[in-house]
């Protein structure tokens, strides 16, 4: 029982929740770029939130089911076909074996998750079967899936056929505003540099990775910025370096730094980092620390109420 | 030293909306090393709801937390402030030592030329012969103050202050694993391979990092590193998975003021 890879994607790879308490040994978090559409899936085929699944970004693969089993595809959408046959994002879709899965063109957002309704028979390393794409372990072999992989399956089922409600229908097309709250060096800023930060319409640049989303556009100035000592660098975070244009640290970012940090990505949108695509543009928006909380709360309830809503 | 503990200040500072630094004001050393991992020691014992995360790092400890696991009630941070406010004032006014072994790690390493491909650069900076570099990098035990950037990637103070040479104007793409290098005054090993800046004077043949091993990680923070010259041949006949030889570091002897003892103590221990 496995997923044989025909076409691999862009980049493909086993991911969950990843592994919180190991960056003071150097190893970041990682995990699924957009853990609120991956629990979306999970959700649909009734499985926990944080079960472990594929990842698909920008470009997706085909897959050949070799047993029967259910699954979801949710987060980007993509032109999904099953066998030739066009099937919808956000519902649960039965394969058999031998059946395959497509995935065709973007229409928008970057990161879909393919949820299973089996469990990925491989071993964990650190307590999580997520691939460290940047440090090469964890997942299969540590790497994004190739040609020919076979991801072995285990005590794959069948679901009722469903649908996640509209209002959980993402959409990704809009113009992102991604909600901050103020950095430890904010204050070094000057006004102009912070106005133009929240206001300058940054874009995202292709040299961006699961590592860190560089941003381009007009440089913030850096003359009057102090030098640090380094000190962990969390995921959301923004940072300026000498030459002006911010690295928001991803989900496999550095776990220490050492640029002055302009602003914090709230926690509760972190997810939404993982549906940037390359040269979009998007805008920070500060808030409180009180309304960082309140939006996570928000949205973690969201999650908690959809079971009974389908 | 527990007098020295007394004299420190510090401040409480967001990071995020889902961590808080504990910033030292003073300068980054040996002795405020020990007292961050302490801090952290005494927080972890402390087992306070909600915490996920300790980072230790030279001036600074960040603790991690999960904002929905503390109290709703709208203070839940502001009372997560004042239970590490009072946990940083036990510790920094009624010490306790930091708890379990620290070794001194030997790490081999090959400084032959087809290893250090900036070796000739850095001798030319410094002033010294490549023998005499290799001599002073491999003389002296260097501490860590904290793991991180990428995994097992240690942070090593006490540098020879003759072998400090700026980072290379252009990172090099692909530094291999193991490169062991100089970047400023600072010297460390490369675990995986990484785009990097500093200079490369040498390879060990050691995995830093062993995720399918335990341990995974080659040391601890307040371990202390010392560099072994090997041969080209001793390199290619090393299992990168071999346990480096580790030597239990008598904790009477750990009292470093400041790197310059580092070397001191060693000479006494050897």
């Amino acid at each position: 029982m496995s997923l044989h890879i025909i076409q691999p994607g862009l980049q493909t790879s086993i991911q969950s929740v990843g592994r919180p308490g190991l960056m003071r040994w150097g190893v970041a978090r990682g995990g699924a770029a957009d853990t609120f559409a991956m629990a979306l899936g999970n959700l649909l085929l009734g499985n926990p939130i944080a079960h472990p699944g594929i990842e698909v970004a920008l470009t997706g693969p085909e897959i050949e089911f070799t047993t029967d089993v259910s699954i979801a595809v949710t987060g980007a959408r993509f032109d999904l076909s099953h066998n030739e046959n066009a099937v919808p994002n956000n519902a649960v879709l039965n394969m058999a074996a031998g059946d395959r899965l497509r995935f065709g063109a973007l229409k928008s957002g970057a990161r879909a998750y393919l949820a299973l309704a089996a469990e990925i028979d491989l071993a964990p390393v650190f307590g999580s079967v997520s691939t460290h794409l940047i440090s090469g372990f964890g997942g299969l072999h540590g790497r994004s899936l190739r040609t020919g992989d076979h991801v072995p399956l285990q005590h794959c089922r069948y679901v009722a056929p469903r649908e996640l409600p509209p209002q959980f229908r993402l959409d990704y097309r809009t113009r992102p505003l991604i909600r901050v709250v103020p950095g430890c060096e904010a204050g070094y800023f000057s006004a102009e540099a912070l106005s133009a930060f929240h206001h300058g319409g940054f874009a995202v640049s292709p040299q961006s990775n699961r590592m860190g989303i560089r941003l381009t556009g007009e440089p913030l100035a850096t003359t009057d910025l102090p030098q640090l000592v380094s000190s962990a660098l969390c995921p959301g975070t923004v940072q300026v370096p000498p030459n002006g244009l911010p690295i928001i640290s991803f989900v496999e970012g550095q776990t220490i730094g050492g640029y002055p940090r302009i602003a914090h990505v709230i926690s509760a949108d972190l997810h939404r980092l993982g549906q940037l695509q390359a040269n979009q543009r998007l805008d920070f928006e500060p808030v409180s620390a009180h309304s960082a909380r309140r939006i996570l709360k928000e949205k973690t309830q969201l999650l908690h109420e959809l079971p009974a809503m389908l | 030293m527990p007098g020295s503990f007394t004299k420190r200040t510090f401040e409480l500072q967001t990071n995020g909306d889902s961590a808080l630094d504990i910033r030292f004001a003073d300068a980054p050393g040996p002795d405020l090393s020990e007292t961050i991992i302490a801090l952290a020691q005494a927080i972890e014992s402390a087992s306070i709801p909600g915490v996920t995360e300790l980072v230790p790092a030279y001036q600074c400890l960040t603790v991690c937390f999960d904002l929905l696991q503390l109290p709703d009630d709208g203070a839940g941070t502001q009372r997560l402030v004042d239970t590490l406010n009072e946990l940083v004032r036990v510790q920094l006014t009624q010490p306790s030592p930091v708890a379990g072994p620290r070794y001194q790690i030997k790490i081999p390493v090959c400084y032959a030329p087809e290893f250090a491909p900036d070796m000739q650069a850095l001798s030319n900076h410094v002033g010294l012969p490549a023998d005499q570099v290799i001599r002073r990098h491999s003389a002296t035990d260097y501490l860590v103050h904290m793991l991180g950037f990428t995994p097992g990637f240690l942070y090593l103070g006490g540098l020879d202050k003759q072998l400090h040479c700026p980072r290379k104007d252009r990172p090099t793409l692909n530094v291999p694993a193991g490169s062991v290098g100089i970047g400023g005054g600072q010297t460390g090993i490369y675990p995986q391979q990484t785009p990097g800046g500093w200079q490369i004077i040498g390879r060990t043949p050691l995995a830093l990092f062993r995720p399918q091993r335990d341990p995974a990680f080659i040391a601890r923070p307040l371990d202390r590193i010392r560099f072994v010259a090997i041969s080209a041949q001793q390199f290619a006949e090393t299992d990168p998975f071999a346990e480096p030889e580790k030597i239990p570091i008598d904790t009477a002897e750990t009292d470093l003021a400041n790197a310059g003892n580092i070397q001191k103590s060693r000479g006494a221990r050897r």
